[in-house]
């Protein structure tokens, strides 16, 4: 596999825009052209290699058979892997927010931290975060009906508030605990979050959220038995019943008290 | 400037194609020009600047989809050049898309279809904003509470009076009237069901308020006439209380050299079926009385395919939209004057009832034999934005496009329609009228829509050969080459070459300015004092729009004295 590796040569003060690093955008390119593509920091205009130390092996070469990998700290480097269709991001550190943002396929891995609105839109491939990451994983952009509707993220640590929102398709998990409204306004998709939960599937139309810690379940939740899924004992709930939902919510334990 | 040797189309001088030079000095079109740029214009297809005669692109409504929608927003986005600022926007485009993207088509003015008097000072300070085209805003009259009044009293002058005064206040150019008295309904959760349902506190039926402003249209002998946005618009077998609404007007007469009434958009007002289920097209029976009627105009409202936002002065309409779609949605109540909604939408082929929705525009367009009574639009954005024109004009010229369409719609399209039978194609005579010329007269506008000596210099130059291209077989052709105007000139100046910008002058805003008797001025304006005393949040001495709101204004006197 042909790996490009990238370093940061400065501490950025104001965050960059890098959608293109992405798999799609370099394979075809040397190492030469990937240095003269142009991001943006701030209103700036800058070539890759005037913010990134670029290294590794010469193209061009194959989308599926292209590695990029991430060193050092990228938290306010955003858009990374936007809309790839194949290959390989490693970041070894944090990634800023919109990392995999309509992405379609291949694959991100995040050895730390990811920043807010990860993999949002997401139509499809795999994201993996060893650390925790921020607000609206998976989730629609302002405005938008659908966030992600297919692919796979995974969170080893905690995620922020609104996970999930306008899910239509895919899976979310996080083996952490999730913020306020996993879940929300979700129209499909699979959600399992390993701790707890604050408001799971308020507006849900359609979808299923599984929380394996505690939740604080919505009063417009329809309480319908109890089930046993691997061994583990789940309260199912219906919901959310407001937007007359269909919506499947399983909480392990729940919180008493006012919604 | 000179044009040489194009293919004109000029249908109100009874240019039919031929090759002939256009001289343009000082903006207008003369006789011989003196010098200046010479354009070759040899072999390609010649006529005036396109005319939007409806078209939603200023004030309230038109904002309210651009907040509800940022993602519709982030489509279409071009970054700012040194020329042009930034564009965003598909649907509800900013307002320097809208001025650009009229350009690139070859069209050079439009005409904001709906404003509430209220609301005026927002859609000014967007007409400011839109580059190049010179543009217009039609007023919001038939929910408002002083005309409900007026007609309840049977107040011909007063109301007349009224309507100049909100002209004037509102800087507009003519008479809207929107589901008239469902939009007062509106208020209290109701709406009228057809023209002759009372409206609740004021006793008058929207057959009266309809009459009352048309004879008070004619009385102040306004360069456009009443343009209707029907009672019952948008639901199945709403075409009977269409035929009621205009067979309740045939005895009023124009007192200018135009129609009596232009109803808008008549491809939502001519449905037939009791329901969704049964929902059909009945727009051969619109189009049958138009043919006997030519007293009035329609614009087809043309749906297109994909992403739309509708947007309406017709609340209850939208909420029914918002229940049936479960679309994010807003409705808006504007005080004694109107209520309004938005709510986007997509309009798929696979939809039945936007299949068969589609093919009623076309049959509308196409069985109204006088092309001077039917114009094209989409309503945009409730059909479709308007930068789809050029696939509206390719599906006018061209069976053959049409029948490629159809086999990728629904097929109760050309089951519940009577499209697949019709066999006319418009000819580029037929299409100068209903883009251009048709627009022009029917607002009104003495110095649009043609080229005679007089008329603004505003020409749009296409890289088609019309004695060469056969359009219904190249309507590929037809539409890319509309698409990107090879020369759009504005007031005597290229503003777009090859489908880019060039130039970005300032346009115009249109708007009319009618005379009334003093006494009746003063009845109103007692009735005014006491209204804004009591009920309106504003004072009556902010209401109007002043004069710094409209910096290139082009004033069209009307009026009984």
């Amino acid at each position: 596999m042909r790996n490009i590796v990238i370093r940061p040569r400065r501490h950025f003060r104001v965050p960059v825009e890098a959608e293109r690093i992405s798999p799609d955008v370099f394979a075809p390119l040397s190492i030469e052209e990937i240095r003269s593509l142009e991001v943006w920091e701030g209103n700036r205009r800058a070539a890759l290699s005037e913010l990134f130390d670029i290294s590794g092996d010469d193209g061009p070469g194959r989308g599926d058979e292209t590695q990029i990998s991430l060193s050092g700290d990228f938290s306010r480097v955003k858009r990374v892997g936007e809309k790839m269709t194949c290959g390989r991001i490693a970041v070894a550190g944090d990634v800023g927010m919109h990392a995999g943002n309509g992405m379609a396929a291949g694959e991100i891995l995040v050895d730390g931290n990811a920043g807010d609105w990860l993999g949002r839109e997401m139509r499809g491939g795999r994201i993996k975060v060893l650390g925790d990451a921020g607000d609206y994983v998976g989730a629609g952009y302002r405005g938008e009906s659908c966030g992600m509707r297919g692919g796979e993220i995974l969170i080893d640590g905690n995620a922020g508030d609104y996970l999930g929102e306008h899910l239509c398709g895919g899976a979310i998990t996080v083996l952490g605990d999730a913020g306020d409204f996993p879940g929300i306004a979700n129209r499909g998709g699979t959600i399992v979050i390993g701790g707890d939960a604050h408001l799971p599937g308020a507006e849900m139309a359609s979808g299923t959220i599984t929380v394996g810690g505690r939740a604080r379940v919505l009063p417009s939740y329809q309480y319908l038995e109890t089930v046993e899924i691997e061994g583990l004992r789940f309260k199912k709930f219906l919901g959310d019943l407001v937007e007359e939902g269909k919506g499947e919510l399983y909480a392990a334990s729940v919180e008493e008290g006012r919604g | 400037m000179i044009i040489e040797g194009g293919i004109v189309y000029d249908p109100i001088n009874g240019v039919l194609g031929e090759e002939m030079d256009i001289s343009i000095e000082d903006g207008r079109v003369v006789e011989k020009a003196g010098g200046g740029e010479v354009i070759d214009a040899r072999g390609m297809l010649v006529m005036p600047g396109g005319v939007d005669a409806h078209a939603h692109i200023a004030g309230g409504k038109v904002n309210t989809g651009r907040i509800m929608r940022p993602e519709d927003g982030r489509r279409g986005t071009e970054p700012r050049t040194k020329l042009l600022r930034p564009s965003t926007g598909y649907t509800v485009p900013n307002c320097y898309a809208i001025g650009y993207r009229y350009a690139r088509l070859g069209y050079t003015t439009a005409f904001e279809a709906a404003t509430p008097i209220l609301e005026a000072r927002h859609t000014h300070e967007e007409l400011e904003e839109i580059p190049i085209i010179d543009k217009g805003a039609l007023t919001l009259f038939g929910n408002n509470w002083e005309v409900l009044e007026c007609v309840r009293d049977g107040d011909l002058g007063k109301l007349a009076a009224f309507v100049a005064w909100g002209l004037r206040a509102s800087r507009g150019y003519g008479v809207k009237v929107v589901n008239p008295g469902g939009g007062e309904a509106w208020g209290f959760g109701g709406n009228v069901k057809g023209i002759d349902d009372p409206v609740p506190s004021f006793d008058v039926t929207p057959r009266e308020i309809i009459r009352y402003l048309m004879r008070a249209n004619e009385a102040l002998r306004l360069p456009h006439s009443v343009h209707l946005h029907t009672n019952n618009l948008g639901k199945p077998g709403n075409y009977e209380t269409t035929l009621e609404t205009l067979r309740a007007v045939e005895d009023i007469a124009a007192t200018r050299d135009r129609q009596v009434l232009h109803v808008t958009h008549m491809q939502f007002s001519a449905y037939g079926g009791t329901g969704w289920r049964d929902f059909e097209s009945r727009a051969s029976d619109i189009a049958d009385y138009f043919n006997k009627h030519n007293q009035f105009t329609m614009d087809m409202g043309q749906l297109i395919f994909g992403s739309a936002t509708t947007m309406t002065a017709d609340a209850p309409l939208e909420y029914g939209n918002a229940r049936l779609l479960k679309a994010k949605w807003s409705n808006h109540d504007i005080e004694l004057e109107e209520s309004s909604g938005v709510v986007p939408l997509v309009y798929g082929r696979k939809n039945p009832i936007n299949a068969i929705q589609w093919a009623i525009g076309l049959e509308l367009a196409l069985l109204t034999e006088d092309p001077w009574q039917m114009i094209m639009t989409t309503d945009h954005p409730n059909g479709g934005p308007f930068v789809n024109y050029p696939e509206v004009v390719a599906l006018l010229m061209s069976r053959r496009k049409r029948e490629e369409e159809m086999a990728t719609l629904h097929d109760l399209a050309s089951k519940r329609t009577s499209l697949p039978s019709i066999e006319r194609e418009m000819d580029w005579n037929d299409v100068a009228i209903v883009t251009r010329a048709g627009p022009a007269r029917i607002l009104g506008l003495q110095e649009k829509g043609h080229l005679g000596v007089g008329a603004d210099g505003d020409v749009s130059i296409y890289e088609i050969n019309p004695e060469k291209v056969d359009p219904s077989r190249d309507h590929e052709v037809v539409k890319a080459a509309l698409a990107r105007a090879k020369y759009t000139i504005k007031a005597g100046e290229v503003v777009a070459r090859d489908g880019e910008v060039v130039a970005v002058p300032q346009g115009r805003t249109y708007w009319v300015d009618a005379s009334v008797p003093e006494a009746d001025a003063a009845r109103v304006r007692a009735d005014l004092v006491e209204k804004f005393a009591k009920y309106y949040s504003i004072q009556l001495s902010n209401y109007m729009v002043q004069d710094a709101y409209v910096t290139r204004p082009r004033v069209v006197r009307a009026g009984v004295i």
